[in-house]
Parts: structure tokens; sequence; C-alpha cells
């Protein structure tokens, strides 16, 4: 790529600001993480892990992080399929009424959180499956589905109808040239959606609050709750190994399939 | 309304004489030993209450639940949602007739009062130790006890002594000094700060609700300094990253700021600070079993024991006679006992709370919004 | 190693199963229904939110009796009256819709030369770097990040640490309305540039290329060519960024300090503070058809945007 030094400068500002502002709160909270203090500051009072040892010691964030793993499971389970199909549909076909349609599918942003919690707990509860993790897991993927939706039918840029007229004139079925031509265009996108679903599970705590009882409390509804009364340092460190693990996770896919795939189709 | 103190900080003898003072025995003698005979409910395994987090619920833990436990054998599982927060759920509950997610609330009396008018609270008329609490235990306005108050506290005037070299400040109307301008914090609702601003702006409190003109007025004033506005949690965070100089805030709170460190003093002004208290209270459409097993719960709260090392960790004055108040707290304004001690503090029935709250909320924030 | 002779037909075998399966559940003549097909799982998956919408439509008719803390019996439009007489909700929802259309601009200005970069950089690792520190921060929830700008730009934070250096004393950069934008603007960031990547990433590189070496400088490229280019991006992450800005609760109540408050604010006030679930009914369902409208206007104005890029080939 030819760049004038101009242009280099200039991306270079935007992009370095970007960086910064992303940044920033993630090297507060990991400093505040270790520190010796009883609150949350930095630069960090002194060097400590207690509060790693005090959060590895709970057995009930221990239960409550295992839940939200089975909620976010389950939203990526049931967002998954449901967005892309209706991604790809969005998509490839001319529908009437789209307009429409996706001012309905946008409704989970449109509303908010506050708003959708309220009234779920008040349809959940008439349906008598208030107290289960799977509601909220369903609760979720209700919530966030526009941006499965949407990173699968922007990726959908590569989905080139010639390709699949192709596939059908060599003989190919309607299934086998969904599965081979058309799944594998979008697999950009369905992986950064499904991240994406994981990951805000993971930290929902509005709708969840309302969804939850003590005895199926999921751990940002813990977290929120202790914020509630008290920001200490052990908050932070739940956040850092969020992080690691983040890390790890993100580590292992550049190892497996490589990081390009958020961004190119195969 | 948000409540926060920062760590737990109830002394280990604290927690011991908690935990060693009722032996089952103790605690059956404590229950009416008649009763204990009788044949009880089945026991639920566990009992959930909702609390506070932080030092809230740990002061809850050691003076109350863990004696709990240690003599029916009946675990307590502490939901920390918040109080606001929980309302709608229990309501909804009630509404569509499920069991509630918890069986004992630890509330304000104010949000106690709007679910007792509301039918959603069980009577708890026949529980035996109500007997020996002072008048404070009953609420106001209400038939029976829907709810059980349980302490009092005070919206004191907390503030950095640096900020204020000529000793604590004597009224309201001192924070209005130009120097203390967007450096003041008060609740996002204007709460605890609503009766001290009526007098402040020169009205009466016997116009409550009906003339509240000089309230505003002082209000509109104050929103010339622009406060912050927060919860419990940002006072503290405040406080101690120098953000503010003063707060109308519940003195536990300021209490566990300087217990970490906060160069944090209170006081009492010449107008008077509001004092109000909290309770618990049970919600409807409990099993039978379970609804026994709660109204032990509470009625076991008001035992001289459980009170003693539960507001021990508070640092709250009682409703039952005879309570020690803690070292740090003889003869504090944030700590009344005496007759003498209520003269600056004022009482606003829980009724006429609740049935003008929302306007004065919705007044406040529209000043303050505005 | 050389596939065995019988996979091939077992797969064929599968594969001409479920064609001939989809063929009798789907028959071919109902194709010009396969696209509501697709989209019948996500519409019926957001109808468990119109069920609920419906509840609290219904709540935001009945008001409440603060003497018996019940609703009316009786419907009424009383909720509405009192959302829309009440100024502060008019300048509490002026504040949220003007601050969703700044946040949105400001994001998408900074989402562009990163998503830009991010796709057209040479550099495997810089790459690499751009994208983790676009995933790391959703790691930590909105609530522990604001009060992670809190301990940055408070008075005692590391910016007034730095301009003290300097010489200059303390500013308030805090509880003010630029700082809920600016919290606002760092928290759509990710999302838009995940919206916006692919749409770069669909402009080749040699459109570019020719209009240098037409002669144009890389501002006329970057006007005339690779915008217009990524209009759909853009689209796509604007929609994102307003409607989620819209409706936006934590940063205005942590980095405003109490007196920023915007519309979602206001509701969890009248659902959990006051009790007076009509009034926060209604304000919500006003809020949804104000975030409608604005959606449905940019769809208008500027065409579905990534939605419809498999379309705008054919």
């Amino acid at each position: 790529m030819n760049q004038s030094r101009a242009q280099r400068w200039v991306l270079g500002f935007f992009v370095l600001l970007a960086l910064v502002m992303l940044s920033a709160p993630t090297v507060v909270v990991m400093g505040a993480s270790v520190s010796a203090g009883r609150m949350i500051a930095f630069p960090p009072e002194g060097f400590s892990l207690q509060w790693y040892g005090k959060i590895l010691a709970a057995s009930d964030l221990r239960q409550a992080f295992g839940r939200t793993l089975v909620v976010a499971l389950i939203c990526t389970a049931v967002a998954l399929p449901v967005g892309t199909l209706a991604g790809i549909a969005l998509a490839k076909f001319r529908l009437r009424f789209a307009g429409a349609v996706q001012v309905y599918l946008l409704l989970p942003f449109t509303v908010p959180l506050i708003g959708s919690g309220i009234g779920m707990m008040l349809a959940f509860g008439k349906m008598g499956i208030l107290g289960q993790l799977w509601p909220v897991g369903i609760a979720c993927a209700v919530i966030n589905l526009p941006f499965m939706i949407w990173a699968v039918t922007a990726s959908a840029a590569a989905l080139d109808p010639d390709l699949e007229l192709a596939a059908a004139n060599c003989g190919a079925g309607r299934v086998q040239t969904f599965l081979s031509v058309t799944l594998p265009a979008v697999t950009p996108g369905i992986i950064t959606g499904s991240l994406l679903m994981f990951i805000l599970a993971m930290n929902e705590f509005l709708v969840s609050l309302l969804l939850v009882d003590a005895r199926i409390v999921t751990l940002p509804v813990q977290i929120y709750n202790s914020i509630r009364s008290i920001i200490t340092p052990d908050l932070a460190a739940i956040s850092v190994v969020f992080i690691v693990m983040a890390a790890l996770a993100i580590a292992l896919l550049d190892w497996l399939v490589g990081l390009d795939i958020f961004l190119k189709s195969k | 309304m948000t409540r926060h103190i920062q760590r737990p900080s109830l002394s280990r003898r604290a927690v011991l004489r908690g935990g060693v003072a009722f032996g089952g025995a103790a605690l059956l003698a404590q229950l009416g030993a008649g009763r204990a005979f009788a044949a009880e409910p089945e026991k639920p395994a566990e009992l959930i209450v909702r609390a506070w987090g932080g030092s809230w619920v740990d002061a809850l833990k050691a003076g109350v639940s863990d004696p709990f436990t240690a003599a029916t054998g009946i675990t307590i599982r502490h939901d920390l949602t918040e109080d606001n927060e929980i309302q709608p759920k229990i309501w909804a509950a009630a509404e569509q007739k499920r069991v509630p997610p918890i069986h004992i609330n630890w509330d304000t009396t104010t949000n106690a009062t709007k679910s007792a008018l509301r039918g959603v609270a069980e009577d708890l008329s026949d529980l035996s130790n109500l007997a020996g609490t002072t008048d404070l235990a009953k609420p106001v306005g209400l038939e029976g006890y829907p709810i059980v108050n349980t302490y009092g506290y005070v919206y004191v005037l907390a503030y950095r002594p640096e900020a204020f070299p000529d000793g604590a400040p004597k009224s309201w109307k001192d924070l209005l000094d130009p120097k203390f301008k967007g450096r003041i914090a008060l609740y996002n609702d204007g709460i605890g700060f609503h009766f001290p601003a009526q007098v402040a702006g020169g009205g009466k409190l016997e116009d409550i609700p009906a003339n509240m003109d000089a309230c505003w007025a002082f209000v509109e004033q104050m929103k010339a300094q622009e406060p912050l506005l927060g919860e419990d949690p940002d006072f503290t965070t405040w406080f101690q990253n120098g953000e503010i100089d003063a707060a109308c805030t519940i003195s536990t709170n300021a209490r566990e700021a300087r217990k970490n460190g906060v160069n944090i003093a209170w006081t009492v002004p010449e107008e008077g600070c509001k004092f109000d208290t909290d309770g618990l209270w049970i919600p409807v459409g409990l099993p039978e079993n379970e609804l026994y097993w709660a109204k032990q719960y509470i009625n076991f709260a008001l035992t001289k024991d459980a009170q003693q090392v539960w507001l021990d960790g508070l640092g709250l004055p009682g409703v039952v006679p005879g309570l020690t108040p803690p070292a740090d707290l003889v003869d504090d304004a944030s700590y009344p006992t005496k007759p003498a001690d209520f003269e600056h503090l004022i009482r606003i029935s829980a009724q006429v709370q609740v049935e003008n709250e929302s306007e004065w909320f919705a007044k406040f924030k529209a000043i303050m919004q505005g | 190693m050389r596939p065995s002779r019988a996979e091939y037909p077992y797969r064929w075998r599968l594969m001409d199963r479920l064609e001939a399966a989809a063929d009798r559940l789907f028959p071919r003549r109902w194709s010009r229904w396969t696209g509501w097909l697709m989209l019948a799982p996500a519409l019926l998956l957001v109808a468990v939110l119109l069920i609920g919408l419906v509840q609290i439509a219904d709540a935001s008719l009945h008001t409440l009796d603060r003497k018996t803390f019940r609703t009316s019996a009786a419907y009424s439009l009383d909720n509405y009256r009192a959302a829309l007489d009440q100024g502060v909700y008019l300048a509490v929802l002026w504040r949220s819709v003007l601050g969703a259309a700044i946040v949105t601009l400001l994001t998408l200005l900074l989402a562009f030369p990163y998503g830009y970069v991010m796709v057209r950089t040479r550099s495997s690792n810089l790459r690499k770097l751009l994208l983790i520190a676009l995933f790391l921060p959703f790691f930590i929830g909105q609530v522990v990040r604001a009060y992670g700008w809190l301990i940055i730009l408070g008075n005692g934070g590391l910016v007034n640490d730095l301009l003290g250096l300097v010489g200059v004393p303390p500013q308030r950069l805090l509880f003010n309305y630029p700082a809920v934008l600016f919290g606002l603007v760092q928290y759509m960031l990710p999302f838009a540039v995940l919206m916006l990547a692919p749409a770069l990433t669909a402009i080749p590189e040699e459109t570019e290329a020719a209009a240098g070496s037409l002669g144009a400088n890389w501002l006329r490229t970057l006007w005339h060519v690779v915008l217009p280019m990524a209009r759909p991006g853009l689209v796509g992450a604007g929609l994102v960024v307003v409607s989620l800005t819209l409706t936006d609760f934590a940063m205005p109540a942590i980095l405003g300090g109490g007196g920023q408050d915007f519309i979602a604010n206001a509701i969890y006030d009248q659902f959990f503070r006051t009790s007076d679930q009509g009034l926060g009914a209604a304000l919500t369902l006003l809020l949804v058809g104000i975030g409608s409208l604005v959606v449905g206007a940019v769809f208008t104005a500027f065409g579905a945007g990534t939605l419809a890029m498999g379309r705008a080939r054919t």
C-alpha cells in the first residue's frame, strides 16, 4: 500500500488515540487488582496478590462463574443458528417489508435493557419458568441477537450469488450449496458474532438481575450487587481473571485458525 | 437507596460473642420454650434474606444469621440485590401468585411501607419478642406489624475537616459558600436532604407535605453549587479521591469510611437531620412452614443479644432497651438514645413519605436535571 | 493420507438424504418463501421481547395510587400525559438524543481509521494487536470500566497528575456531559469497528491504487472512493451505536455525577425508586418509539447499510 506521509500521520494519530482510549481502563483495573490497600486505586498502594487469593477461595464466586458459563453457552447455542439464518436471509433475499422487519429485529437495541428485563420477568413469570438458568440464556440471546445477525450480514459481502448459481448448475442441491458455498462465505461473521454473543452474555447484569434469584445468581449480577455496596480490588481481580482467560482463548484461536479469520473468509 | 460501608470491620471479639453467646439452648429459650416443644413445622433447608452488601451483611451475619443457623440448623443465604431492585420482583411474584424470591427482606421503612400498603407483606404481630421492643419498632400509620423496624439512623452532614478549618459546619447554609461549588454530594433522589432543606429555607416542618416551597427554594440555591448526585459507594469514592468536601449521608457510611482511613467527620447542623428506620418483613406467598421459620428469624433479630452484635457492626441505635453503644459513638449525634438527642432530629411518618416521595423526588430531579 | 474409497459414497448418500428431506419438507416451488423461513426463528426469538413489551404497554395504561401502591383498574393515558407534561423528561430525552448523535459521529470518526488500518496493514502483528485491543475491554464489564475512568480522570487522577507536572491546576474532568459522551464513545468503539471491518475488507485495494495512479491524492481517494464504498459498514455501525447509546444507563449514571441522566436513567428511577411502574412503562415505550423512528429514518435515508450488502451486488 502506498501511503503518503501525511496519511500515515493522520491514521497513526487516530489509531493511537483509539488504542489509548480502549486500553487505559484495562490497565488501571489490572493495576488496581494487585493493590495492597482496601480500595481500588491507581497507582496501586503497594503490591499484593491478596485479592486473587480471596476470589480463588470464594466458592460462591466459582459457582456463580459456572452458572455464567452455562448461560453464555445457552445464549450462543441459541443465537448462532438463529442469527446466522436470519443474517443470510436478510443479505440474500429481497423481502417485502424488509424495512419493517429490520426495525423489528433491532427492538433488542431500541428497548432499554431495564424495559427488556421487566418485560421478560413478567412474561417468564407468567409462564412459570423463572428460577432456572435457561431462560436467562434465552434472554441474553434475545437482547444481543442483532449483533449476531449483523455480524453475519456484514460479512455477506463475500457472498457471491454467482458462486451459488454455479454450484447449482453443477448439480449441487440446495442443502449442499448452502453448506459448501453460502455458509463458508459468512464464516468470519459467524465467528465474530458468536464470540460477541458469548462475551456479552458473560457480562450481562441488568436483565439477568431481574431473572435470577439468590440460588442461581450469575457472576456479573453478583459483581453488580457488590459494586452497589463497595468497590474493592477483588472486583478488579475478577476482571483480570476474565482478561487472562480471554487472552488465552484469543491465543488459542490464533494458533488454531489465525486471527485473520475475523477479517477474511477462507 | 444503596447501602454502603467498606470492608468488614467487625471486631473478632464481636463475632465470637455473636457465635458463642447463642447455643441452641439459649435460642430456644428466646424463641419461647413452650413453642419450641410444640410440634414445629418442618424446617426448610435454607432461608433467603435480602441484605445490603459489605459490612451491612457481615454485621447481620454475625449478629443474627449465624447464631440462628447454630440454633436451628437452617442455613441462611443472603441475597445482595438492592432493596429497590428486589421490590418489582417481589411485587410481580405476588401479582402472579408465585413463591417470592426471598423469605425475609431487610428494607428501608419507606420502601417496606409501600409493600405493606400494597398488601404483599405478612403480618408479624404475633412475634413474641415484640413485647420487649421500644416504640421505634412499630411502623407508623399501618395496621399491625407488616414490618418490624429494627434500628434507626441519621442522615448526617459528613465533611472533610480540612475543608472546614473553623470547625464543624453549624448550618446547612454553610454549604452555600462559593468555595464548595462542585464539592458537595447529595443522594440522587435528594433523600435525607428535603426536610433539613425545608428548615434551612425558612419553612416549617409542620407544613410538610402541604407547603414545601421553602425546601425547593433551598434546593434551588444548592443547585447553583452544582452538587454531585450519587449513591453511597459514590460518596466514599468521592471522599477518598478528594472530589467532595461535604455530603448528606447515613452516619454508618461516614463511620466506615473513617475506619478505613478517610479523614472524615460528621455533625447534625442547627436545622436538624433526618432520622429514619430500617426494618424486616416477609413477602406473601411462602409455604406455611417457611413462613413460620422466617418469622422465627425476625423474632430472633429482636433479641437483645442479636441486636447488640448486629448494631455494633452498623453503629446504630436499636429497638430493644439496654443496648450498649460502640465506644466511638457514645454521646455521638448520630447515635441518639435519650429524648434530648432527638431534639435536632427530624422524623416524618413513613406514610407521609411514601405518599409524597415520588413527587418530591420528581421535583428534586427537575431542579437538578434542569 | 488418502481418504478411503468408501467415504465419498457415504457422504454423498448422506447429502442425498438431506436434499431429499429438504425437498419433501420444503418443496422447491415454495422457494420464494425461503427467506421468510430462514428469518422465522429470529422473528420468534424477538417475539419473546414483544410479549414483554405487551406487558409493559398494559402497565403504562394504568396509574399508580399512592395510598395503596396498586395500579388503577381503569385504563388511562395519564402516564403519557405526565411524561410529556413534565419538562424534565423532555430535557432528559433531548440530552439522550443529542448524546446519541454526537457519540455516533465521534465513534465512527475513530472507528473508521482504526478499522482501515486493521484491515489494510501489511504487518500481521499490528493487525493482531489492534484486534486484541478491541476485544479485551469487553471482558471488563461496563460498570467496572466506568470506575476505571473515575480513577483516571478524577481530581487526583492520572490525567490531573500529568497536568500538574506542567503547572495546570486540577481540572474537573468528570461528572459533566462531555465525560458521559467520552465514556460512551469508548464503550461503543469496539462494536463499531467490528461492524465496520467487514465492509472495509470488501473494498478491493486495487480500486484505491487505481484512484491513486490516476492522480487523486489520498484525501480525495478517501472521500470519493473509500468512504462511499464503506458506506454500508458506516451505516451498520452507526445504527448499532445510535440505538445502544440512546438506551444506555450505566455511563450517565456513573460518569455523569447524577446530573446528566439519560432517558434510561429516568426509566430506572420510575421502576426502582418511586415504584411507579406505569410511568416507567410509558417512558419505556416512548423511548422505543423514538429509537425505532431513528432507526427507520436511517434506513430510509441511507439504505439498509450492511444489511443489504449481499443484495447490492446482485
